[in-house]
């Protein structure tokens, strides 16, 4: 910005400016353009000029001995119009409507005329401006004759029309100025509102500290409130999963205990309850933690981590089923791919009583569908299901465990992974549930 | 219970000292003899003084850490260690066992489990099934495939990482550290069953056809993995250790 110096770095400098130099430059123009005008007299005053000429110089013509009259009408004479004496007419009156225009005018013009002999010729000149070259014979007192020869100017229509032209220009040229800064200032904020628009959707948006000197400013407040947001949203992110981790260890003395306790009944559902609250912290761990996974991705089975869960599920005594391709590789990180997995298969077992796994490749995509035969989620709700700590009124009714954060861990999952959560109600009845990733 | 004739000495590094003592009564219980320490110094003197057959090692110790200690250990002894985290991720549990932990287990665990794996391991030591178990970062390959007994992980010839499941991951490596022999069904069980013997009764065939299915390329698992009729299985592959 070092040659801009000049350049004003605030809003309401730069706006003063642009008009201050559409001022400027109208006024220049406009006095160009007056200039120009002023070369050019109106035809009254043209028409007035020449019978002033033609009658004064008559009036002294009239009182000079005839030998003197040839060289004073010379005398007379001046670039707008030239005098010659002559004893007799050498001019022919023409009776057409422009002399007979002509006359009137003069007569008007100057009312000395009114009562004298005037002969006229006019000649439309054959170039633009079609300026008329005119010819006036007055005749004396004496009965000799005046001639004046002039021109009269034709309707400057080349000038009006480039002083329209150059207004036109004149006129395009400021709208462009204002058109030039106003893109500098409503580009800087098109940008933010995009930015504002992404914000808290997934990733850090920093916006570009670029256009007006105030325009700068909100830029680089905007990018120091996300800094801020984001560092508190750490903070609490980091206190949710220090306590967390820490009530592990007092979960695993409870667990423990449970064990000592001689009652079958009251121990069985200790265990329960702490296996219960284990799961909770797993998936608030899971949900917190989502983002700085340090899992690497790599080439994964999906095939492989699908049968798994199924296998386990089966080994658990439940209705799980797995069909479909024995291999087909995806980029991901196989730990939180398979609790994806084991999320959506828990899902389908405990609200949908069975879960059916098929694996498909559908072009360049793997669907590992899962479906289930229970009632489904109303349409309404299908979008909504997939909000953190959502839970559906039928399901928190029946008292289930859990945070409801299971499908927004898949979904995270998912979107790091590049791929797609899609919830579908089947036809026949049922929840179908895909994850769709990028087949290698 | 059957345990050895003279009890196994199981020290326990735990910085909570309730977790210790709840600990200590258990392996008590289960007729173990349990030692205690709060950090890694106590536990480097009860080390000297002691012979111990298994260490219980958390991960959050304040000082050193547990992974400090685990390598401090290896490094002239091969006592069997079991890692007790309070974070269950796949890092942690995979650093625990790169560093020559032989377990990793993440908290809360139950009693059962606990003295499972306790149990197990032991036996592993015992056994002189050293060579079955190989320590570090042997790998083994056959047909393509490669076998990370480290990182517990199994790549398919192109790469792939396959999931396996524990038993699964136990009866594969079975079969590979005694390939193109023989193996009967009830020593498949108990080489399989010996990290998790609370597992539920699938019986040796359900996990070799899953195995197939997981090793399945182009019909070769059959043939990898062949039935020897009232007998058993043979794994037919040569076995390449690096």
């Amino acid at each position: 910005m070092k040659p801009w110096r000049l350049w004003p770095q605030r809003l309401g400098g730069q706006v003063t400016l642009v008009l201050m130099l559409a001022v400027a430059l109208e006024f220049i123009g406009s006095s160009i353009l007056f200039e120009n005008s002023r070369i050019y007299p109106n035809r009254d005053n043209q028409v007035r000029r020449a019978a002033e000429q033609l009658v004064t110089a008559g009036n002294i013509l009239e009182n000079i001995p005839a030998a003197e009259r040839p060289a004073r009408a010379a005398a007379l004479s001046n670039r707008g119009g030239r005098l010659v004496w002559s004893p007799q007419s050498a001019l022919v009156d023409r009776e057409r409507s422009a002399e007979h225009k002509l006359k009137d005018e003069f007569r008007d013009a100057e009312p000395g005329l009114r009562d004298r002999d005037l002969h006229f010729n006019a000649e439309l000149g054959h170039a633009l401006p079609r300026d008329t070259h005119l010819k006036v014979a007055l005749r004396l007192r004496d009965g000799t004759w005046l001639t004046l020869k002039t021109r009269i100017r034709a309707a400057p229509w080349a000038v009006l029309l480039s002083s329209v032209g150059s207004a036109f220009i004149l006129g395009l040229g400021v709208i462009a100025a204002a058109a030039l800064v106003l893109r500098n200032l409503s580009r800087p904020l098109r940008a933010l509102a995009e930015a504002a628009d992404k914000v808290g959707q997934d990733a850090h948006v920093r916006i570009g500290e670029t256009g007006a000197g105030d325009l700068k400013l909100v830029a680089k407040a905007f990018n120091a409130m996300q800094d801020r947001i984001a560092g508190l949203l750490r903070a609490r992110t980091d206190a949710l999963a220090a306590v967390g981790h820490d009530l592990r260890t007092p979960l695993a003395r409870l667990r423990l205990r449970a064990g000592f306790v001689k009652d079958v009944e009251a121990r069985e559902a200790l265990e329960a309850d702490v296996d219960e609250m284990t799961a909770m912290l797993d998936s608030l761990l899971a949900y917190l933690g989502g983002q700085e996974d340090p899992e690497p991705r790599r080439r994964t089975d999906l095939a492989a981590l699908a049968m798994t869960v199924v296998d386990d599920a089966v080994d658990a005594g439940r209705p799980a089923a797995y069909d479909g391709l024995d291999h087909l590789p995806v980029q991901a990180r196989p730990v939180s791919l398979k609790r994806a997995i084991s999320n959506i298969v828990e899902n389908a077992l405990h609200y949908g009583g069975e879960a059916n796994l098929t694996l498909t490749r559908e072009g360049a995509a793997a669907v590992l569908a899962v479906e289930d035969s229970g009632p489904g989620i109303p349409e309404a709700e299908l979008a909504e299901v997939l909000q953190p700590f959502h839970r559906l009124d039928s399901a928190r009714a029946r008292n289930t465990a859990g945070l409801g954060l299971g499908l927004t861990i898949v979904q995270q999952i998912l979107h790091r992974e590049g791929g797609v959560l899609v919830l579908k109600n089947r036809p026949e009845g049922g929840l179908r549930v895909e994850l769709r990733l990028p087949a290698l | 219970m059957a345990t050895a004739p003279l009890a196994p000495t199981i020290l326990i590094v735990e910085d909570d000292p309730a977790l210790r003592t709840l600990l200590m009564r258990l392996l008590r219980e289960e007729g173990f003899q349990p030692l205690s320490a709060g950090h890694g110094a106590e536990m480097a003197r009860l080390l000297e003084t002691n012979t111990v057959d298994l260490i219980l090692l958390d991960v959050m110790l304040p000082g050193s850490n547990g992974f400090d200690l685990c390598r401090a250990i290896r490094r002239d002894s091969e006592v069997p260690i079991v890692m007790l985290s309070a974070r269950d991720d796949e890092t942690d549990r995979l650093i625990g066992l790169e560093l020559g932990a032989d377990d990793y287990i993440g908290k809360p665990f139950s009693k059962k489990e606990l003295i499972a794996r306790i149990r197990a391991i032991l036996r592993r030591a015992q056994g002189g099934a050293q060579s079955s178990q190989p320590r570090g970062h042997q790998q083994m390959t056959f047909a393509g495939w490669s076998l990370d007994p480290g990182r517990r992980e199994l790549l398919s010839p192109d790469g792939t990482f396959v999931e396996l499941s524990g038993a699964e991951f136990d009866l594969l490596l079975a079969f590979v550290t005694s390939p193109q022999r023989v193996i009967g069904r009830e020593r498949l069980l108990e080489m399989s069953r010996a990290r998790f013997s609370d597992a539920s009764d699938r019986s040796i065939d359900v996990l070799v056809s899953r195995l197939r299915r997981k090793l399945a390329v182009t019909g070769q698992a059959e043939a990898l993995l062949r039935t020897v009729r009232g007998v058993g299985y043979l794994f037919t592959a040569a076995v390449e250790r690096r």
